[in-house]
């Protein structure tokens, strides 16, 4: 291997280990608004009960997974695969207004 | 209910009729073809009876689907489908396809008895033209005093066998709990004969992201089989493959009888691939051939076939099992069937692509 080549491969690793340290800073991000989003999701919970309506809304549920296939698009990703990242992410919401 | 679109619909008209049948507390299902995208609905179709869907941009025809599997069924889908076996970035190897032009051959031992004899059989049915490597982990036998399989054991040395021959292999599951484990070292996931109506197995293998190979029961009706493929991919898990291995019926000449008619029946009801085990079917060796020319005349995607190194003293199904000498001259006499069923033999390749239609 010559000096060259072996300067491409440090480079090459530095990057990559630049890139997994920003992965785990977006990971940690990601976690942190899911949980907001399922603090939300309590509130929001409390308040159908308060106002006397029903804890699941199928139209409502319809209407963000709408919203975030389109904002996917929008991004360049893949939307049916952001679709089924959503339904998910609806179920832990559902779950906690559910349980409460 | 399958909604079947105009040719040049936008996305903003593909999600505003998702999201109208979403409301009803239903799912939806695309299918993308070259000349016509399918809506699917999956849930309780009794709400949707009163929406208007008909008249909504972008929507030509609205179908109840009457069969009681839709996922798996074929009004479900735009095109076949081609379920490609080892199509992972994290693994180099070979990659198999199914319910493409190519016959797809599975071929190995019934169980895996050591490294050497599994390496071997690798080889040899790579060498004649198989694209996928079997061998039994975990051995369902009808006595519990039979060999039981050599279990995780024969996981890692299946692995090996992989990396060493680039063969994707498929391997049969038990229980749930060995899912993890056998995913993490097979390709495909088998579900076995004796299983195909545990549910709770089922289910599990729809969250894995591997491939499944679904056995017909021995007493199974077509569509018990369908409904227990329409299980896996109701959890998300689309990549089923189905199994015609013989039926249990009155004649003790053959171990199963081979339902031939199956074939053509799975064919028109559903979408995915469909392949036939010529070795469970007749029991016997010398069964194999004839079965598995009749197989691919009756339009089968593929066959999954014993082969082992020295069958007279294999520790499990040695009757049935071929020799590489037997396996070599299948595939060599199979070559004329599938060409006059208008397929080819399939050659496994680091890029191997599934002709989708």
């Amino acid at each position: 291997m010559t000096a060259d080549h072996s300067a491409q491969a440090e480079a090459a690793l530095q990057t990559l280990h630049r890139c997994r340290h920003e992965i785990e800073s977006l990971d940690r991000e990601l976690i942190t608004l899911l949980a907001r989003r399922v603090a939300v999701s309590k509130e929001i919970g409390v308040a159908k009960r308060g106002a006397g309506l029903p804890t699941l809304d199928p139209a409502r549920e319809a209407e963000v997974i709408r919203r975030a296939a389109g904002m996917a698009r929008d991004a360049g990703l893949n939307d049916e695969k952001v679709r089924d990242i959503f339904w998910h992410v609806i179920g832990l919401s559902r779950s906690v207004q559910v349980d409460e | 209910m399958i909604i079947i679109t105009r040719a040049n619909i936008t996305d903003a008209e593909l999600d505003a009729i998702r999201e109208r049948i979403e409301q009803h507390g239903m799912r939806t299902h695309l299918s993308r073809g070259v000349e016509r995208t399918i809506i699917g609905c999956i849930g309780d179709e009794s709400l949707l009876a009163e929406v208007p869907l008909r008249s909504m941009p972008g929507v030509e025809d609205v179908l109840p689907v009457t069969k009681p599997y839709k996922l798996a069924s074929r009004e479900f889908a735009a095109a076949p489908s081609v379920v490609r076996v080892g199509d992972d970035p994290s693994r180099p190897g070979r990659v198999a396809a199914f319910g493409g032009r190519a016959i797809a051959v599975i071929g190995g031992p019934c169980s895996v008895e050591g490294p050497e004899m599994l390496r071997e059989s690798a080889e040899a049915v790579r060498d004649a033209g198989g694209v996928m490597l079997r061998g039994g982990a975990f051995k369902p036998r009808t006595s519990p005093y039979a060999f039981q399989g050599l279990g995780s054991t024969a996981l890692k040395m299946l692995a090996d066998v992989r990396r060493s021959t680039g063969m994707p292999v498929v391997t049969e599951v038990m229980d749930p709990r060995q899912i993890d484990a056998v995913a993490e070292h097979a390709d495909m996931l088998q579900v076995g004969a004796r299983n195909m109506q545990n549910f709770s197995l089922l289910s599990e293998l729809g969250r894995v992201k591997r491939p499944v190979l679904l056995k017909r029961g021995l007493s199974a009706t077509i569509k018990e089989l369908l409904m227990a493929a329409e299980y896996i991919m109701a959890q998300g898990n689309r990549d089923v493959v189905l199994c015609e291995r013989g039926i249990r019926t009155f004649e003790q000449a053959t171990r199963n009888t081979l339902d031939v008619a199956a074939v053509p029946v799975l064919k028109r009801e559903t979408h995915l691939p469909v392949i036939v085990d010529p070795s469970h079917a007749g029991g016997v060796a010398d069964l194999v051939a004839p079965l598995s020319f009749a197989a691919i005349a009756a339009g089968a995607d593929g066959l999954i076939v014993e082969v082992h190194p020295d069958p007279a003293n294999a520790l499990s199904d040695g009757d049935q099992s071929l020799s590489f000498e037997g396996f070599r001259s299948l595939m060599t006499r199979l070559g004329a069937f599938a060409e006059a069923a208008g397929r080819s033999l399939g050659a496994t390749s680091g890029s191997a692509t599934g002709a989708a239609a």
